[in-house]
């Protein structure tokens, strides 16, 4: 066969037979819905670990909670994402008890992974804001917490809204693993597709465009939000 | 001139009492740097103090020290009844009557003027009305209320075309005048200034002191850490000459600045005057 009806045959699936509609409402879905779950727990929790980080450390609390969030980001960053994946899923939450299906599971350990990566690239930006701005805060009565979250975190985002964009981009693309729990995403669907025939050459062809264009549509939603953040700078 | 007597009077209420305050820095892993050295000092209700000093000699730390930006590593600071020194003490309720101005500022810079001063009133109001949860009718009546304040300091400043503008697109002035009706609108007990125009070009000092000047006159407590030897002679009851950590001097200014007792005072005015 040559590529010619290698692509007919895909297409004649792909398109004639409605294999784009799965693409669409399982595949891509769940690629993106992983991803951006994935990225909003991903940026609460590791903003709420980046901040433990820069908290003052002369009381025991402080210095207790900084030591867990240390074992948190040395595990998640120490294992491969598909081994958390199958540890949660044919491990932990068996032994548990609890079952909260494939899809959820990811979201879960993609969240939690991008949590440690996040934390990271927030404890930066937080130390690139000014420390003048958190004793302003201080010094009006504001509380640590506050402070932070209405002054200096909004400003930490706006400096790292780059490196976040990279690691949104970066966590879209990871989701290519999630078949290993079962999890339907754009990879599986068109290794269904391929599967059909045997013939992977046009589907994994059509994969690849897909990603492509998600990415490039990613990276354009990031100018614009890195635009309009910085609407409060002098031109 | 009526009342001189209330004045007077005024002045004798002890609003701050420092005793043996302390500060030292960790320097290394055995060296600590010691840069207040056992201060005792009483802010009078109403009372300027100016605070001068050669550069190093903790001029800034011991006015940092009085809302715990900097945490005091020993002595006590007696403020309302409660010692702030104590860690226990919670220190944002005290910070709430405390207004301070930085040498940089400090605006907000993700917030517009406006915003800038509304944040701090409406946030600690609504927490008081009971955060989340309080009504919506009253958290609108914080807010109005907020904004109204804010908009009347603004417009003694002559800055209300400025309200909705973000911190980057001010001069030097126009930014330390807003930090100062900032920490107005919690309407403070006592102000802390700390060095409030040394950032500054020198053709916007004079708008900057002006308005000190009129809280000055308006009764306000402060306390100034400045390099501006006239405006301290000017304006405070009290000049605290600073030298090694320690209060080497505290008199009048007409008395400091003409007659001072000490060779080093004698020897710093010499050289700033």
């Amino acid at each position: 066969m040559n590529f010619l009806d290698e692509w007919s045959a895909f297409w004649r699936l792909f398109y004639t037979n409605g294999g784009y509609k799965r693409v669409f409402s399982e595949g891509l879905k769940n690629t993106l819905t992983i991803a951006i779950l994935g990225l909003v727990i991903g940026i609460l929790i590791g903003t709420l670990i980046a901040a433990i980080k820069v908290m003052p450390k002369y009381k025991t609390l402080p210095k207790i909670l900084n030591g867990v969030c240390n074992v948190y980001v040395g595990f998640f960053r120490g294992t491969p994402i598909v081994v958390q994946l199958l540890l949660a899923y044919y491990v932990l939450f068996p032994l548990m008890g609890v079952s909260i299906g494939s899809l959820r599971t990811c979201i879960l350990i993609f969240g939690l992974n991008s949590a440690a990566y996040v934390s990271e690239i927030m404890r930066a930006g937080i130390q690139s804001v000014d420390s003048g701005q958190m004793e302003a805060g201080r010094a009006l009565g504001l509380g640590f917490t506050p402070t932070m979250m209405k002054i200096v975190v909004p400003q930490a985002i706006k400096n790292i809204l780059p490196t976040l964009g990279n690691e949104f981009i970066a966590l879209i693309k990871d989701t290519s693993v999630v078949s290993f729990v079962a999890a339907v995403d754009l990879y599986k669907v068109f290794t269904e597709i391929g599967n059909a025939n045997y013939e992977y050459l046009a589907p994994y062809l059509m994969m690849a465009l897909i990603y492509i264009v998600l990415i490039m549509m990613v990276t354009l939603l990031f100018k614009l939000l890195e635009k309009r953040l910085h609407r409060d700078d002098r031109a | 001139m009526s009342n001189q007597n209330e004045m007077n009077k005024e002045l004798t209420e002890e609003l701050i009492v420092i005793k043996g305050l302390s500060k030292s820095f960790p320097i290394g892993k055995k060296k600590t740097l010691n840069v207040l050295n056992s201060i005792d000092a009483v802010i009078h209700r109403g009372e300027k103090i100016a605070v001068i000093g050669p550069s190093g000699s903790g001029k800034s730390t011991f006015l940092r020290c009085l809302n715990c930006m900097e945490d005091p590593t020993g002595g006590s600071i007696i403020f309302n009844g409660e010692d702030l020194a104590d860690p226990k003490v919670d220190i944002n309720k005290h910070r709430e009557h405390i207004g301070m101005v930085f040498q940089q500022f400090n605006l907000f810079n993700n917030k517009t003027v406006l915003q800038n001063i509304m944040l701090a009133p409406i946030y600690l109001k609504t927490k008081k009305a009971g955060g989340l949860f309080a009504k919506r009718a009253v958290k609108k009546q914080i807010r109005e209320e907020a904004k109204e304040k804010a908009m009347q300091l603004l417009r003694r400043i002559g800055l209300e075309d400025k309200a909705n503008a973000y911190p980057s697109t001010l001069s030097g002035g126009q930014k330390q005048r807003i930090a100062i009706i900032r920490a107005l609108a919690m309407e403070p007990e006592v102000m802390l200034f700390d060095e409030p125009t040394s950032a500054l070009d020198p053709e916007m000092v004079g708008e900057v002191l002006d308005l000190i000047r009129q809280l000055a006159n308006e009764g306000m407590t402060m306390v100034i850490v400045t390099h501006e030897m006239g405006f301290a002679r000017e304006v405070a009851d009290r000049v605290l000459f600073m030298d090694g950590g320690i209060i080497a001097e505290d008199a009048p200014p007409h008395e400091l600045f003409s007659n001072p007792k000490l060779p080093r005072t004698q020897e710093f005015l010499s050289k700033v005057l």
